[in-house]
Formats: structure tokens, sequence, C-alpha cells
């Protein structure tokens, strides 16, 4: 297993949180509630994000830590950073719930939800949030790289929760077009955003659809 | 060579993000164990989605989930051994990646095989007070069969016991089927021959026959058809008359169920 350099931790924090699964690993219930600190915000921010409801979205928050404490082995067949594994059971879990709960959500009027997901539900901790607001900024500007489709069935997929068919769907695109899409989108927005050069699929050549932006 | 594996790099992707339809979904999950390619597309795509979930404006939950949290783990054991998680309660994709569960268990399998029959060997010596010459016959023979075991891949382990332990360990790869015998009587190789079994829903296929020429640990290629990995769920040594296997087993000495 390749250690992944992450680029949504500072390097202090990655060896804090590894050190803190490892006390979980070993039977510690406080090193849950030191995961739960390290991690609440950014898993409760997309949760929310995808879920659109505070209600669901703290009952996946506990879904998940509760899943990391009953088996925490899951991290190490996983690969790469704790932040990047956490973050996509959290991702995997709040995409569940949604497509559960998918008729109540779906329906109701988008803008006013969207409307009060641009007001933070607390301030924002401006020491603490110093990392990751370098990181949003770089994500932001990776994210203006990619061609609007590219862009689209990534932020549908990713922040929407939906399928690759649903995509396809809402955009009126063939469903190879998509996966094609988000490969492409993909592979640029690792460039973009750096980390080691690794030997997947996301460092080959870039496809043509790359070019069409 | 990416060319032809562009589609899997697709799935790879949709994998990470959750997004598959289930028949793209099942396909993946069949294609990813063997993959490692697609092990590290799965793992930078799961690199990059936190990176977008940095982009988010941020939120506090409540005060009251930390302690209901709290709560839940209080009162909740930890799993412990490899006891494997429900399919429905099976966590994020990138979280419980098949492959590199299987091929971690799979190592410490082969790792704890290759150490009880290097270790039972050990007693073997003690006991037989076996002289130089022999010992250093005996360390090279654990030596290969060390090095077979832990030679890396793909590879299905079962531990077969008969009436007293453990006496023989199944390996099955993909193209090839290996038993490591550690306790199995030696036979009369001119009348009698050990017989392999797939037990599996059909009902048991011999896969091969081998003979014991010696009490050591030894490592005997069985059968020159390839099985697959994950064809027969246990496993089971008889002994038979002649020299050839008979369509169903007659006297069992030995069964074990694929341990990874």
């Amino acid at each position: 297993m390749g250690a992944v350099t992450s680029p949504v931790r500072g390097p202090d924090d990655a060896a804090g949180d590894a050190d803190v699964m490892r006390r979980i690993r070993a039977g510690d219930r406080d090193a849950v509630d030191d995961l739960y600190e390290r991690f609440r915000r950014p898993a409760f921010a997309l949760a929310r994000r995808i879920i659109a409801d505070d209600t669901l979205a703290e009952d996946v928050l506990q879904e998940v830590f509760l899943s990391v404490w009953r088996d925490p082995a899951a991290f190490d067949r996983a690969r790469g950073s704790v932040a990047s594994w956490l973050l996509a059971v959290v991702h995997h879990k709040a995409v569940d719930a949604v497509r559960r709960e998918e008729s109540q959500r779906r329906r109701q009027a988008q803008a006013e939800e969207e409307r009060a997901l641009d007001e933070p539900t607390a301030t924002r901790d401006v020491e603490d949030e110093a990392w990751s607001r370098v990181v949003a900024d770089q994500v932001r500007t990776a994210m203006g790289t990619l061609s609007a489709p590219q862009r689209e069935a990534l932020t549908l997929a990713y922040y929407g929760g939906y399928t690759q068919r649903e995509v396809a769907a809402l955009t009126g695109t063939p469903l190879g077009t998509v996966k094609t899409r988000m490969l492409a989108g993909m592979r640029r927005l690792k460039q973009e955003l750096g980390g080691a050069a690794g030997s997947g699929g996301l460092g080959s050549a870039p496809s043509s659809e790359e070019s069409q932006r | 060579m990416t060319g032809d594996h562009e589609r899997f790099d697709e799935l790879a992707v949709g994998w990470a993000l959750h997004a598959l339809e289930p028949d793209d979904e099942a396909e993946f999950g069949r294609h990813l164990p063997g993959c490692a390619r697609c092990a590290e597309t799965v793992a930078e795509t799961t690199e990059v989605m936190a990176g977008m979930a940095a982009d988010l404006p941020p939120a506090e939950p409540s005060a009251g989930l930390r302690s209901r949290l709290r709560e839940a783990v209080a009162g909740t054991a930890q799993e412990s051994g490899p006891v494997p998680a429900p399919v429905a309660d099976r966590p994020a994709a990138p979280a419980a990646l098949p492959s590199p569960r299987r091929s971690r268990a799979l190592r410490l399998a082969l790792v704890a095989a290759a150490v009880a029959a290097v270790v039972g060997l050990g007693v073997w010596n003690v006991v037989l007070g076996a002289d130089r010459r022999e010992l250093e016959t005996t360390v090279a023979q654990q030596r290969e069969v060390v090095a077979a075991l832990l030679t890396p891949g793909e590879a299905t382990v079962a531990t077969l016991d008969g009436d007293g332990g453990p006496v023989a360990t199944v390996v099955a790869r993909a193209d090839r089927l290996q038993v490591v015998t550690h306790g199995l009587a030696v036979n009369d190789a001119g009348s009698t021959t050990y017989v392999l079994w797939g037990l599996g829903q059909d009902g048991p296929k011999a896969l091969g026959t081998f003979d014991v020429e010696q009490s050591q640990m030894g490592l005997r290629t069985v059968g020159s058809e390839a099985t697959g990995l994950d064809e027969f769920p246990q496993y089971g040594i008889s002994i038979e008359p002649g020299q050839e296997a008979p369509s169903a087993p007659t006297d069992v000495v030995a069964t074990g169920q694929v341990t990874s």
C-alpha cells in the first residue's frame, strides 16, 4: 500500500489522523471522540450537501463514526489517507440515505434548499479553517479548468448523489459519454490538485475529451 | 494497454463515486480484486473526492450529535477477528475494496500457514534429533515451501483438518493447485493414492492425486487443470486404493473450508 499524499490534510493532521485510527483499533472508545472532533465539520458539510436535510445528515454521521468504531479494520483494507477514506464512507452512506429518501427530497424546490445551504449553520472557526480554505481555493480553481460538461457530470454525481444513468438523463447525454466525461474530469482534477504521480488510471495520458474545453 | 483498459478506468471512477448502475457495479466488483491498476484508480479518485468535499460551505453539526455518538459507541462492541461484515453493512466502496482486503487477509493466511508448517517441522526435528545434513535438507525444503506459499498473486487457502488437527493446506491459484502436507501419513504409493477433492454444490470433484513419501512437510502441485480461485468453498482429501481417483471419495482423511 503506497502512501498517498493527501491534498486535503496537512502533514501533521494526517499523522495525527493515523494515530487516532490506531487507538480506535486498539479498542480506545475516547479515540472515536477525537476522530469526531477532527472530521465532524467536513463530514457534516458533505453529508448535508448531498442529503439537504440536517437531521438525516447527522444520522449519517452517527452511522459512519459508529461503523468506524465497530470495524476499524475497514480502513486497513482501503488505501490512502484517513481523511479521504472517511469522507468516502460519508459520501457513500449519504448517497445511500438520499436514494432512500429520494421522493421527499428531490421533489422539493431546489432553490429553497440551495439558499439554505449557503448559510453556514455555525460561524467559521478562522484558525482551524485556514488550511481547508487554501484547499477549497485550489479545488475551485481546479474545477474551473474542467469543461462545463465534465464539471456538470462530476458535480451531479459527487455533490448530488446521482448515478451515471441519472446524470445521463438529467443532462440529455448518452451514458457512455457521461462515463467518459467523469473519467476525463477526474484525470484533470488529479493533475491540477497534484499529489504523487500514481500508477492508476488517473495518471494516464489525457483522453481526447479533455481538449474540448 | 491503457486503451484496452479505458473502460475499466471509467468504471473505477464511477465505483469510487458510488454512481454505477447495478450491472456495471457487479461487473466491476468482479474485476477489481485482481486489478492493481483499478485499486489505484479508485484510491486516486477517492483522494480527489476528498478535495471536492473541502469546497463546501462550512457547517457544524448540533452539539447533541457528539453525545448521541458517545452513547452509541459505549453500547457497541467492536468486531474482532476476521469476521466479515454483513453485505448490507459494507462501508463505502473505497473503504471495503474486495481487493486489498482479500490480499491482506490472504497474506496473513499464507504466512500463518507457512509458520504453522515450519513450527510443526521444528518440533519434529527436535523429537527425532535429526543430524546436520538432514536438518539442512529440511531447512532447504521449508524455504522452498515458504517461498512457494508467499509467491505474489491471488490465491485461496484452505487448511484441512484430520482427526488430530490440521494435516494439510490447500493453496489454489489461478494457474495451479498446490497442497502442503504437514501431517498426512505416508501412503504406499504402489497400491494407494491420496486424492484432493473440491467440495462444491455439485458434490465432490476429484482435482488430482498425490502421494506422501515422507512425514516431513512437503509441497505438491496437484493436477494440471486450473480450478479457479473461488470454485470451491471447501476441500477434502481421501485415501484411495489404486492409482486413480474414483468418482466419489471412499475414505476421507481431512476436510477444511477456504479461510480467505
